[in-house]
């Protein structure tokens, strides 16, 4: 990726161009210490003036009153707010007639910006004081005040909190007044310029000590740059989050989210003093001290995906090579390439107007729709369908182009949605809410409606990142969840029972996953180590399991914040702090595993693990083949990893007579024992429910059940009995020793009815057993 | 002889004997006096045209010096901010060259990377070809 910039032969004002702003993606407003205002048109390269504005108006700082999310008509949508040096701002119209001029500060007004709904101004000055205004011009109140000069402030995503500069400090500090205020000393020179981004809530900062850092809202540092040559004059968030730009004297620098920089341009520029990007987050202008005006949009992009390799060549072209035969197409479009994605044998590109969809197989013809509403912010594709995300709602298409569905919840808000708060899959959408973090809500995506009884699933911790896993029937799919503390979840999206979305915890330090496009194997990283969960459902199954169907490698080497880019058959790709990509092969006997287990073909599981002898996939057999209820399988790969103990269970659950119980007793085995007690009562087998509860010593249930139902109390008691003898210990329990008052413990009559209830349950069996038979069989 | 009694008059005949006031003598000593002086003004005229166009030569002379002395002054800033510049061209593409080296890096750990994606392979394609 890099920039390509354009700077004209002379400049068009006479003095230093304090800040720039763009209405929309192809309209930039200039304003310069020569007192003008200047339009700059870029599609058909006109600039002219829009005002020249009284000889004692120095503006220092502007910014466009956002565009109302939501589509609703706003009144005052073709406003700015210029600051000035005199100590006012003034509300400017698109026109330039200066609607409304407010003494603000003392000396100058250095910074100035509204809130992302536009309800609110900030106005930071020399005197070293923040104020808050009415969407008018009223002064609210005075947030902050210091000894020395705020030079930038930003709004947090929620605006409920601000960033400002104190000298060499960064200061977070809420509205509310009696809220806690965040301070940590940032650099080592005064810092002139912070933003923070509403998409990945991440905190620039550039300061006079040369350097730029990133950091995340707690304040923790995430990059440091190397020293500049010259102090750094801006930096600028692009919109959606995924890069940032950082200006210096003579200098222009593009960078991912991570820090690390994509290129360098060195025009002759003088200070960068403002950076801004377009709206769709294609370009950017640059405010230089020379009186110039920088354009630079973004080139180079790349996409890969197995043996093709797509680079945006020029802003309406791109270059699609198969590494494979190094076959060359090129694809042209009618305007400026917004957004693209690449994977699962699809590439989806979005322009200003338009959505193309080519298949990796013919590049010749693409499927073209109009988009509803302009800029695209979010592209996330699945085997079948695809979402986009724009300002106005999030919508799910087919390959075909047909509009599938369009989920909504309240108070839903698209522009900060990311990929990390957004998973699809074929049948189901994960969106996090933004409100309230902990919330992830669920849909069906062909419908668009909410999944189950439409409550969302529910974390205890704020959600930082979920994902969807891939395929296999919709009844089971699950969504992997990274939490606040970086501990990973496992939770099943549809769940047959009424009660709770489980919520199994698996990893701890996780930093990032990603699910296989084709097999439901989760990758991630995990504290130092680069982990692949070859069956993360086994923790559904048999909790012990699952640490032994890990992979872990050494990756020491993906240092502190790796990110998986994709997990596209036995590939991972790992993008490392430093911007490297690195590579790491998995075994692809896992897959067919999976295959072979979700076409219930055992024999041939059973001979591939024979044949890999791994540990790890005898263990994924074992798991799959339980929650298949195969037992003769997982006896097998039961004994493979020396879990003798479970072997004895499962052949003593082959072992028993009806198929009600044995299916209770797997449940039991997966650590399930209210549904295998229901699964009991259900079949009308009592006493083996109450068995079940005597064997897991767990009495009073056992004790409730058999009142309730008024048989086996006496087997009851007598266990009862037996195990405080054992333990030489005595009855404390308050209704045990009630109803061992009227009850007489004898074995024999005990063990008589026992009996006879296994007579029973056999007889009852035998019935269907021939049914039962043939249904076990396949 | 008697004197003249017109001499005493102060009245003379000259050569073509008209009468004079002046003596003829005195009368052609003021004719060449006037024709003198005549000559010495032409003279003294002459002379200042020609140190007239002197000192507009000696002035351009000057001017010309000036302008000189002005480029060689300028030459010589040019001369030292040239090094200058080069700097700063240097500092440029030193940062240049920094960012590419950092790419480089970048591909160098990629190539690596997928290095050993190569030899893990190979040694699983060889496991499996040896174990069939």
């Amino acid at each position: 990726m890099r920039l390509k910039t354009s700077l004209l032969k002379e400049p068009k004002h006479r003095e230093l161009v304090s800040c720039v702003g763009w209405t929309t993606a192809d309209e930039l407003y200039s304003c310069s210490e020569d007192h003008q205002i200047l339009r700059w048109n870029l599609l058909n390269n006109e600039t002219n003036v829009v005002v020249n504005m009284q000889e004692d108006i120095y503006p220092i700082d502007l910014h466009w009153f956002p565009k109302s999310s939501g589509g609703k008509k706003q009144a005052l949508a073709e406003i700015f707010v210029l600051t000035s040096t005199d100590g006012k701002f003034h509300l400017v119209s698109k026109t330039g007639r200066i609607e409304k001029s407010v003494e603000a500060h003392r000396g100058a007004v250095l910074a100035g910006r509204w809130n992302y709904d536009g309800t609110a101004l900030i106005t930071a000055g020399e005197d070293g004081q923040i104020k808050i205004w009415s969407k008018s011009g009223m002064l609210r109140s005075t947030l902050a005040q210091q000894g020395s000069p705020v030079y930038s402030v930003a709004w947090a995503p929620d605006c409920d909190r601000i960033l400002y500069t104190s000298g060499k400090q960064l200061i977070v500090k809420p509205l509310q007044p009696s809220s806690k205020v965040q301070q940590w000393k940032a650099h080592d020179g005064i810092i002139l310029k912070v933003d923070w981004n509403s998409v990945n809530d991440l905190i620039l900062s550039g300061a006079e000590d040369c350097r730029y850092k990133v950091w995340d809202c707690y304040g923790r540092l995430l990059y440091v740059s190397s020293p500049h040559d010259y102090p750094i004059t801006s930096v600028a968030w692009a919109p959606d989050g995924e890069v940032f730009a950082v200006g210096s004297f003579n200098t222009l620098r593009l960078c991912d989210k991570t820090g690390w920089s994509y290129a360098l341009e060195k025009p002759n520029t003088g200070s960068v003093f403002g950076v801004a990007w377009s709206a769709d987050g294609t370009q950017l202008a640059g405010a230089c001290g020379n009186g110039h005006v920088i354009f630079a949009h973004v080139v180079e992009q790349r996409w890969e995906w197995k043996s093709f390799q797509i680079t945006l060549t020029k802003r309406r072209a791109m270059q699609v090579r198969n590494v494979l035969n190094d076959a060359v197409d090129m694809l042209e479009f009618r305007d400026r390439v917004v957004k693209a994605s690449l994977a699962n044998g699809h590439l989806v590109v979005t322009t200003s107007l338009q959505c193309y969809v080519y298949s990796t197989k013919n590049w010749n013809t693409p499927l073209i729709f109009d988009l509803k509403e302009g800029t695209v912010s979010l592209i996330v594709q699945t085997e079948r369908h695809f979402l986009l995300v724009d300002g106005g709602g999030i919508y799910v298409y087919s390959y075909e182009g047909r509009l599938v569905s369009s989920p909504k919840f309240q108070g839903m808000r698209t522009d900060i949605l990311n990929a990390q708060s957004v998973s699809i899959s074929n049948d189901t959408i994960a969106i996090r809410d933004k409100t309230d973090e902990k919330v992830v809500y669920l849909f069906d995506a062909q419908t668009g409606k909410p999944l189950g009884d439409g409550k969302p699933l529910t974390h205890k911790m704020e959600v930082m990142e979920i994902a969807l896993d891939q395929c296999g029937p919709a009844s089971d799919r699950k969504i992997a969840l990274i939490d606040k503390n970086r501990d990973l979840y496992l939770s099943s999206v549809r769940h047959l029972s009424r009660s709770e979305h489980s919520i199994i915890k698996i990893g701890t330090m996780v930093k990032t996953i990603a699910w296989n496009d084709s097999v439901n194997i989760l990758s991630g990283v995990q504290d130092e180590q680069f982990t692949v969960w070859y069956y993360p459902g086994a923790v559904f199954v048999d909790k012990d399991l699952l640490p032994k169907t890990l992979l872990m490698k050494d990756a020491s080497e993906l240092s502190s914040t790796p990110h998986i880019l994709s997990y596209v058959g036995t590939q991972v790709t790992v993008r490392r702090v430093d911007g490297s990509l690195v590579y790491n092969a998995v075994s692809p006997y896992p897959a067919i595993l999976h295959e072979y287990a979700s076409t219930a073909r055992w024999e041939d599981a059973l001979r591939l693990c024979r044949f890999a002898k791994d540990q790890a996939l005898w263990a994924c057999l074992a798991g799959m083949a339980v929650a298949n209820r195969e037992l003769t399988t997982a006896e097998v790969a039961y004994a493979a990893i020396g879990e003798v103990d479970k072997v004895q269970y499962i052949n003593f659950i082959k072992e028993l007579p009806s198929k009600e119980s044995s299916l209770a007793h797997m449940l039991l085995f997966s650590g399930h024992l209210q549904e295998a007690e229901a699964t009991l009562m259900q079949a009308g087998l009592t006493y083996q429910a109450i068995q079940v509860h005597i064997n897991l010593y767990n009495w009073d249930r056992a004790l409730e059940l058999a009142v309730k139902h008024k048989t086996h109390v006496d087997t009851v008691l007598a266990h009862r009995q037996k195990f405080l003898q054992d333990f030489g210990k005595k009855e404390t329990n308050k209704r045990f020793l009630q109803y061992s008052e009227g009850v007489e413990v004898d074995w024999e009559k005990i063990q008589a009815k026992i009996e006879m209830e296994l007579a029973k349950e056999r007889e009852r069996a035998a019935t269907t057993s021939v049914r039962s038979s043939v249904a076990a069989r396949r | 002889m008697a004197k003249d009694p017109l001499d005493e008059a102060g009245l003379h005949f000259d050569e073509l004997n008209k009468l004079r006031v002046l003596e003829p003598e005195v009368n052609q000593q003021t004719t060449e006096l006037k024709e003198e002086c005549k000559d010495f003004v032409d003279k003294i005229g002459q002379f200042q045209k020609i140190v007239g166009g002197l000192i507009e030569l000696v002035d351009e002379l000057a001017k010309e010096a000036e302008t000189e002395k002005m480029k060689a002054i300028g030459a010589r800033n040019l001369l030292k901010s040239v090094a200058k510049q080069r700097e700063a061209q240097q500092q440029q593409l030193q940062a240049l060259i920094a960012e590419k080296k950092m790419q480089l890096e970048r591909y160098r750990i990629e190539y690596e990377a997928l290095c050993k994606v190569e030899a893990e392979q190979n040694e699983f394609i060889d496991q499996f070809i040896l174990q069939k």
